[in-house]
């Protein structure tokens, strides 16, 4: 019985061991570190969304288009790098009369397409930049939130 | 008891050692469409160079551009797999950096992430891209030059306003390769953000209409307010 339960221990250990260091050295180690990892110089979190704003922001979702037409954050406005202009082109009447944050989410945390809109927006219309943000998270972590 | 305790401890840490490895037998894929082309389609090869087999769970794309799918499931050690991608145009121009990921069985390797670069050739530069002013302030005019880099000339042969409080006139500097725009609000007394319709004569039909930014904007204060950015 003392064996078995030395036998399960040093398993255990050992497990734990190999887990660890796996996750230690790996270069894209599960993103368990990216709940705590602080906000970016371009990217505002939904807390402070609820916080600062009350909600109150201009949503523009840089998802692709049947993405977003399958849900998307309510009043969001599709702005994503496929039809950039054209739909940029729609929404300068709301732009023009916007005196809200902006804030650009797109599919997750690993997804890029809201900089890239962003930038692109940023260097089309003078907004402010601390005015212009990026949602952390993306849609999944409104989602998480509702 | 011991040797069964040591075969259980090697055979946990060799276990602990064998991974997957799927590696692209080049570095980054290049992807480099013609200019009336919509779509360019892509095959790639990759290894699994890993002592072990891996089992591909999902395909992922950061954008709806790309897509890629790969020709079976379960790659063993040693097998060579192949890919293919997709790439829509539709409006991008210029080098774009995207990259598809493929999430994997393997906790040495849960994801793969395949890059690659896409060179859109620009058929029509417009530069700058946007034009600006600021409110109360100078409202002279200014000027965007539109360059078709093709080596078929092209002309403009419209050009309108979305917004009335600006006057706009074109002149062509070279015949079918350089034009100058020249744009100036009648007033800079209120927010205008605008846009120009450029028409060309091109063959590609999405050459035919490009679009050139206006703005007349609240000039951004010197420092942000604190009460502003979270």
């Amino acid at each position: 019985m003392k064996a078995a339960l030395h036998q399960a221990l040093l398993l255990i250990v050992l497990a734990s061991a190999a887990a660890i260091t796996a996750f230690w050295l790996h270069p894209r180690a599960p993103a368990l570190y990216l709940i705590e990892e602080p906000l970016q110089p371009d990217e505002v979190s939904l807390k402070d969304i609820t916080q600062h704003w009350k909600g109150k922001v201009l949503w523009l979702d840089a998802r692709p288009l049947d993405q977003y037409t399958t849900a998307h954050i309510p009043g969001a406005r599709s702005l994503n790098e496929q039809h950039f202009e054209d739909q940029l082109l729609e929404m300068l009447d709301i732009l023009q009369t916007n005196n809200k944050p902006i804030i650009i989410y797109c599919g997750g945390q690993k997804c890029e397409a809201s900089r890239h809109v962003r930038e692109k927006l940023l260097s089309r219309v003078p907004i402010e930049r601390e005015k212009c943000l990026v949602l952390k998270g993306g849609f999944p972590a409104w989602q998480a939130a509702q | 008891m011991k040797r069964h305790s040591l075969l259980t401890c090697l055979s946990l840490v060799l276990a602990s050692s064998l991974h997957a490895d799927l590696v692209l037998e080049v570095q980054t894929i290049e992807l480099k469409p013609k200019p009336e082309d919509e779509t360019i389609q892509t095959d790639f090869i990759f290894h699994n160079k890993g002592s072990k087999p891996v089992k591909v769970l999902s395909i992922d794309s950061a954008c709806s551009c790309l897509s890629a799918s790969l020709d079976k499931a379960i790659y063993q050690p040693g097998e060579k797999g192949v890919g293919k991608a997709d790439f829509k145009i539709s409006s991008f121009i210029g080098r774009h950096e995207k990259s598809v990921h493929i999430q994997t069985d393997d906790p040495a390797q849960p994801e793969w992430v395949i890059p690659f670069i896409i060179e859109v050739p620009e058929v029509i530069k417009i530069e700058p891209k946007s034009l600006q002013w600021w409110i109360g302030e100078d409202g002279s005019a200014q000027v965007t030059r539109v360059t078709m880099m093709g080596t078929e000339p092209m002309h403009i042969v419209n050009l309108t306003s979305t917004r009335e409080r600006v006057e706009f006139s074109y002149r062509e500097i070279i015949p079918g390769k350089e034009y100058e725009i020249t744009v100036k609000p009648t007033d800079t007394k209120e927010v205008m953000l605008g846009a120009l319709k450029i028409e060309t004569d091109s063959k590609i039909p999405k050459y035919q209409r490009q679009l050139s930014f206006f703005s007349v904007y609240r000039r951004p204060a010197a420092e942000p307010t604190p009460e502003v950015k979270p």
